[in-house]
């Protein structure tokens, strides 16, 4: 039995049984999960002000603006089309882009198809700051590079599928049967070759299924992209909210909600026929 | 002709695979290599085609020096010799005939190989090897739907693809029941009767190996200690090899 | 030429027509998601400001990243920790009886279905949205900004703790059954010890998803750092949203370090 510095001071309890035979348990780790986590909790509560008197009796009032949602104001569809398939349009395309990019960088970032240790890791590094890069800044930053409008939205949204898709991609990659492609090789085909043949077919409805997936994703996120100014329907919304036009609000996210949903039952169809 | 001159291969970690191994055969031999797990079996075929170096010796094939071997050569070296795995290495995911047909991938101009496009002559090809080993019907089935056996067929046809002169086969039956072995060592038999291709086979069936093979080969601890006719595998030769645990059935011996 | 192997090669699946249409509408879809690409221009030269992003970053704020008082880039951080931890708490238990109603082996179906649309709904409003709604409640700060992180993980959440719950195995309550156990220690002994890792693993992972969204916040008001990393982008202070990107990637990477061995050790235990 190995002993950790935790079992030393906490000293494994003994049991002996009749025929003299001992068993031991080590003392459980709970105690130091339950106050690290209460005592987080308290920090939390003390910064954030969180009061439930306050979460109780006001309550109500989260519950205003959703009532003044309804009933929606149907009359506002004609200006929620454009924007909405705009949204859809700046989340497919770029979903695809950074997609495909990501695929040579997998490559790279994979122990067992780039042979030097080196590349892997300086590829998986930059995957991994891509990736705390919130979506909303490199939204706003392409704002103001490629200007107000639906282009900066589409290259946020695939800087961040670029990331996202790359990480699954090797992850996919690396926990591939390699077996095929050893046998491409003993067969005397080029590494190149044997992972067209081998590792692709492999990879590929895992690949796709998580370009799928991410696109679902994206389609909710690219809702909040508009904020910025980063274009589709998240600018039409944001207005309305402002301008407290509250069931044009309710209109807009049904009209999202009907959209994401359809988006997501294609989607997940397709996906159980890949995987 | 494979011929090894005192041949030694030292893994990096300072383990001795291989060690002064002298072989020589002939084409169209069917040769069994037998012992323990871990004795050198799989080094001793893997070297052939190069996909483990050797250390030390000289190693040739066809009178060309394997170590002097790289990039496209060794390539086009492996293109004649085939290679049998004992988890098949199947690309499970595709059709059994997409499987055969990557045979002919390495010979194939890029944009045919990046996009998988075989001409009609490929697949006619492809379906004759199937049919050699049995499975024609199976064809356009992918891969993991068919049994044990049957993938092992897929893999023995994809080697034939290739057209080899010779054929290794690292455990080719281990992960099979033993009424498919018995099976799949037939075809293997057929193969090397009808077609003149040479077989080396690490197996670790003895029974099967003295039933089919021509000759034997008994390697322990990275040395050959017996080489000659399946009929001179006597249970003296069996001790030697396996350190007189097993008998010519393949039972393990009671102790004492 | 052999006529089986002839037979054989006529019965190949003729699929091309399949991968055309496929193709056609791949690329139709593509085609048309194209057209909406527009901009309305940059109004300075976009490669300069580029590189002025890039030149903030690499030379982020030092005296304002070590600024230990509450204006500084570690105070904000740990605000911003202490609101994703809450709003995973909040989440976490606003999806535990979400979750029991929509898994579709313990409710009947139409019950299990309309769960799930309350879900999907509870999903779909973006987290601007909750944002205001509950500036309304609390006004702005890192209140406001507990609740909506939390809010928003119920979908994702939620979800995860269905399909636990839908994986359940269900012969050890059939043996506990045996062994002449009540509902309750049934569930006791044979139900909470299979959820429970799994529901913390999903709600350490959703911390970890939290803490990267919690940006949006700042948008709204709603607490911790994105309003102030939002303020200096729009003002071009490149220098102080370096300093505060650079403490959400530290911070971010080590969560994710710790986060991921937690969870390895939850599942493989």
């Amino acid at each position: 039995m190995k002993l950790g510095l935790y079992d030393k001071i906490f000293k494994p309890r003994e049991y002996v049984l009749p025929n003299g035979k001992k068993a031991y348990k080590k003392a459980s780790r709970a105690p130091i999960y339950l106050i690290l986590i209460l005592a987080m909790s308290a920090l939390s509560v003390k910064i954030t002000g969180f009061d439930m008197k306050i979460l109780v009796s006001r309550i109500g009032q989260f519950f205003v603006i959703l009532g003044e949602m309804f009933p929606p104001k149907t009359s506002v569809m004609p200006v929620v089309w454009t924007p909405l398939f705009d949204t859809i349009k700046m989340s497919l395309l770029g979903s695809v882009v950074g997609a495909l990019l990501s695929v040579p960088f997998a490559m790279l970032a994979s122990t067992n198809v780039c042979p030097s240790k080196v590349v892997v890791s300086i590829v998986r590094v930059m995957f991994s700051l891509i990736r705390t890069l919130p979506t909303i800044v490199i939204a706003l930053v392409a704002t103001l590079v490629f200007g107000l409008g639906t282009l900066a939205g589409t290259v946020a949204i695939a800087v961040f599928s670029f990331g996202y898709i790359g990480k699954l991609t090797y992850e996919e990659i690396e926990t591939v049967d390699m077996g095929a492609f050893e046998a491409m090789q003993a067969m005397g085909a080029t590494r190149s070759q044997a992972f067209v043949s081998a590792i692709i077919p492999q990879v590929l409805p895992f690949y796709l299924s998580n370009c799928l997936f991410n696109f679902e994703g994206n389609v909710r996120y690219a809702a909040v992209l508009g904020y910025v100014g980063a274009g589709g329907i998240g600018l039409i919304l944001n207005e309305k909210i402002s301008w407290r036009e509250y069931p044009s609000v309710g209109m807009i996210l049904i009209a999202l909600f009907v959209t994401v949903f359809i988006i997501e039952t294609v989607s997940r169809t397709l996906r159980k026929k890949l995987v | 002709m494979i011929k090894f001159e005192n041949v030694g291969k030292v893994y990096p970690n300072g383990f001795e695979g291989l060690k002064h191994v002298d072989l020589t055969i002939e084409q169209g031999e069917f040769v069994a290599i037998i012992g323990l797990s871990g004795a050198g079996k799989s080094t001793l075929i893997r070297t052939i085609n190069r996909m483990h170096d050797v250390t030390s010796g000289k190693l040739t094939v066809d009178d060309v020096d394997v170590m002097s071997l790289s990039g496209k050569q060794l390539r086009r070296f492996r293109r004649k010799i085939g290679m049998i795995f004992q988890s098949f290495n199947l690309i499970t995911r595709t059709t059994v005939i997409k499987n055969v047909l990557t045979a002919f991938v390495p010979d194939m101009p890029w944009y045919r190989s990046a996009f998988g496009i075989y001409t009609k002559e490929e697949k006619i090809k492809a379906l004759e090897c199937l049919d050699k080993v049995g499975i024609l019907d199976k064809a356009f089935v992918r891969a993991d739907q068919l049994s044990g056996g049957q993938q092992q067929r897929v893999a023995l046809a994809r080697t034939l693809a290739q057209s080899p002169q010779i054929i290794l086969a690292d455990e080719p039956v281990a992960a099979l029941d033993p009424v498919t072995a018995n099976q799949v060592m037939g075809d293997f038999k057929r193969i090397n009767e009808d077609m003149n291709i040479s077989i080396l086979i690490n197996i670790h069936h003895i029974d099967l190996a003295l039933k089919y093979a021509t000759r034997v080969v008994g390697i322990r601890e990275g040395e050959i200690v017996f080489d000659g006719p399946a009929s001179g595998a006597t249970q003296e030769v069996l001790d030697r090899i396996y350190n007189g645990k097993v008998d010519r059935d393949g039972n393990i011996q009671e102790e004492g | 030429m052999n006529q089986r192997i002839q037979a054989a090669y006529e019965k190949r699946p003729k699929d091309w027509v399949y991968n055309l249409i496929t193709a056609l509408v791949v690329v139709g879809l593509l085609v048309w998601s194209g057209s909406a690409v527009e901009t309305s221009g940059s109004t300075q030269d976009g490669g300069q400001i580029a590189l002025n992003v890039l030149s903030g970053i690499f030379h982020p704020d030092l005296e304002f990243l070590f600024d230990f008082s509450t204006k500084g880039v570690p105070y904000l951080m740990l605000e911003t920790i202490c609101i994703a931890f809450l709003g995973t708490i909040v989440g976490a238990i606003i999806s535990v009886p979400l979750a029991f109603i929509s898994a579709s082996n313990l409710t009947p179906k139409p019950i299990a279905f309309a769960g799930r649309i309350i879900i999907m709904m509870a999903r779909t409003i973006p987290a601007f949205v909750y944002g205001l709604m509950f500036i309304r409640v609390t006004g702005p700060g890192a209140f406001a900004g507990l609740l909506t992180m939390g809010v928003c993980s119920i979908g994702m959440i939620s979800k995860m703790y269905i399909e636990a719950i839908e994986d359940l195995d269900t012969k050890v309550v059939e043996s506990l059954d045996a062994a002449g156990c009540n509902t309750w220690q049934k569930i006791r002994y044979g139900i909470l010890p299979q959820l429970m890792p799994n529901f913390a693993s999903t709600a350490i992972y959703r911390f970890d998803i939290n803490l990267r969204d919690a940006t949006i916040l700042g948008m709204v008001g709603a607490g911790g750092f994105g309003a102030p990393l939002i303020f200096a982008m729009n003002s071009y202070r490149w220098n102080e949203a370096g300093a505060l990107l650079a403490g959400l990637i530290v911070l971010i990477l080590i969560i994710e370090y710790i986060s991921t061995r937690i969870r390895v050790k939850l599942t493989r235990g």
